[in-house]
């Protein structure tokens, strides 16, 4: 394994959570596409930190303070979403939470609640 | 007396964070009460230790001076920028104690916001990748809970609040990507080394910057990612959308600032950077000023005058970008612009959450004839309005660049930066009037000459309009070069 496929693969993980993104309508979808992108950050730091820095410190603390502190605000984002949730509430369930999502009344005209 | 000067001379930035952190502990023992006389105990304790911590930031900026090791980082800057938070943060007391007192939750939702207030300070201060990552992180989880907890009443608004917070969570993860880039180029640990050293030309770094940039794009939710956020805010409680406004936006204000140096690398070696940003500073303005023209909800008005002026920042780049305004000044512009919206805004949306609680809608017909029906408040929100017109001093510069150059000979990327500044002015001005002549146009119903505003709310509308009307004056003084000796301080920016 050397360091170019890392690179690539990092690359290649990044790219699967963008599209992921892009894609994705459910909250569970957009959540692991986001996973995506923090692997490939994981992978970036640690093979970085093995080829340049032979294994640095730095970049485990880093990636221990950021890997707990993201999964914390992801972890309370998806309890609020089930929280007091009846499963058969199907209209928040399926909910279209598509991330990058356009509509005319978004910047022009009324929002009608 | 010798007794508070050695306490003076001993101060220091982090003591403002020790007396919020202290003012926290204090109120975990009353967090179940409901009586309302320990709530009003805790609100005067956290607006005094509030203005204790504004104190402590500037004594100890002035007896101390500039401050930093490995994490931390305390210039005139940070400085200024912290008041603005903890100033945010002591009207934003007001807001939730206006709105939220009757609440069970009342003392819990104080010392959350309080503690929101000390990860927003950490931030500023932050030097080192790792903090200034983790407090960002922090502070996102403590504004979403506040959200969550400021709702509770209602599950509705639920997928609102999720769709709202699922940009700053992208946003964060973006920014945990972006340093793993920053890592490859070098193992630097702040954007100060990073911009000292040879590494800054490396193309990882130029990835990073990239990555970032779109991070804090979405964090603000300009054009066109505000979908959520205007959806949010149109449904949301009265006191949860003044933090969005003035606790949640100032922070991304001075995020995007952190990477002003940086960015200003990348832009004087490419000129495509320039161009790109003038083209995304034009959608942003457009995008603002249109929205704000074309709803007749006062929310989505001023939701969408926040995206205007928040394009403003990028605009300001611009000018940097273009050489119009030099570093130091590009600093000024954008403080001068927290302190215009914060300034104008605070006071606006007081009185119109009052306005939209006593006439149950938040339709613009619901200000009309609010200024011939109470003549002092209408007077005093008229000068507020008007004081957007101080955006004029982007004008300035110009004048100044082109009184050099000549304006046919500073190229096209110049003449294109001029035009949409001037545009930007005459939407601004469009959006305005429109508001300024409803309130003195003859009301449908005599709805607006029933209410009755709190005699609070004058003092504080007050307060405002004379801060605005004693910079206005100095400002005017400064431009027509008459020294009036007051301070060594140059307002008018140029």
């Amino acid at each position: 394994m050397n360091f170019q496929f890392i690179t690539y693969f990092s690359l290649l993980v990044f790219l699967m959570g963008i599209f992921g993104i892009f894609y994705s309508r459910d909250i569970i979808s957009v959540l692991i596409s986001f996973q995506f992108i923090l692997i490939s950050a994981v992978i970036n730091f640690l093979g970085f930190s093995q080829f340049l820095y032979q294994s640095s410190l730095w970049d485990e603390i880093f990636i221990i303070f950021g890997i707990a502190s993201i999964y914390f605000l992801m972890f309370c984002v998806i309890s609020y979403f089930y929280l007091k949730l009846d499963l058969l509430d199907r209209k928040v369930l399926n909910r279209d939470f598509k991330l990058f999502k356009v509509e005319r009344h978004d910047w022009c005209g009324e929002d009608e609640i | 007396m010798d007794f508070l000067i050695s306490i003076s001379e001993k101060t220091n930035p982090l003591q403002g964070v020790m007396v919020l952190s202290f003012a926290i502990f204090i109120s975990s023992f009353f967090v179940m009460s409901e009586s309302q006389a320990v709530k009003r105990f805790i609100i005067t304790l956290f607006s005094v230790s509030l203005i204790l911590a504004f104190y402590l930031n500037i004594c100890s900026f002035i007896s101390a001076g500039n401050f930093s090791n490995v994490l931390l980082s305390f210039e005139n800057l940070q400085m200024i920028e912290i008041s603005i938070i903890i100033f945010c943060a002591l009207n934003l007391l007001f807001f939730i104690s206006t709105y939220c007192m009757e609440s069970r939750h009342f003392i819990k939702i104080l010392s959350i916001f309080l503690f929101s207030t000390i990860c927003a300070i950490f931030f500023v201060l932050a030097r080192n990748f790792i903090l200034m990552f983790v407090t960002l992180t922090i502070f996102i989880l403590v504004i979403f809970q506040l959200m969550t907890v400021l709702n509770s009443k209602t599950d509705r608004i639920k997928p609102y609040i999720i769709g709202f917070f699922l940009r700053p969570v992208l946003t964060v993860i973006l920014f945990f990507f972006g340093f793993s880039l920053f890592y490859g180029a070098t193992d630097f640990k702040d954007f100060n080394q990073i911009l000292q050293s040879e590494y800054i030309s490396n193309p990882l770094i130029a990835s990073g910057l990239i990555i970032f940039i779109v991070a804090v794009y979405l964090y603000l939710f300009l054009f066109p990612f505000q979908g959520s956020y205007v959806r949010l805010t149109r449904r949301n409680e009265v006191s949860s959308n003044a933090i969005i406004w003035f606790s949640y936006f100032p922070v991304g204000i001075f995020m995007l600032m952190k990477l002003d140096g940086l960015l200003g690398f990348f832009i004087e070696n490419n000129n495509i950077y320039a161009y790109l940003l003038l083209a995304i500073a034009f959608i942003c303005i457009t995008a603002g000023s249109l929205g704000a023209f074309k709803t007749n909800s006062l929310r989505r008005i001023i939701s969408f005058l926040f995206l205007f002026f928040i394009g403003v920042f990028i605009l300001n780049i611009s000018m940097f970008s273009a050489g119009i305004i030099t570093g130091p000044l590009l600093s000024w512009f954008n403080i001068g612009n927290i302190f215009l919206i914060i300034f104008s805004f605070m006071p606006i949306y007081s009185v119109l959450s009052i306005l939209e609680k006593n006439t149950g809608s938040d339709s613009i017909d619901s200000i009309r004839g609010l200024g011939r029906s109470n003549i002092y408040l209408g007077i005093n929100l008229t000068l507020i309005f008007l004081s957007w017109i101080g955006f004029a001093y982007h004008i300035g510069p110009f004048i100044k660049y082109f009184s050099g150059t000549g304006l046919l000979q500073s190229g096209i990327l110049n003449l294109m930066l001029l035009i949409v500044t001037a545009i930007a002015f005459i939407f601004l001005l469009i959006n305005t009037f429109r508001i300024v002549i409803q309130f003195f146009k003859k009301p449908h119903k005599s709805v607006t000459e029933k209410i009755v505003f709190p005699g609070f709310l004058y003092i504080y509308v007050t307060f405002f309009s004379l801060v605005i009307l004693a910079a206005a004056v100095w400002g005017l003084l400064k431009i027509l070069n008459i020294d009036i000796g007051i301070m060594n301080f140059e307002i008018a920016g140029f």
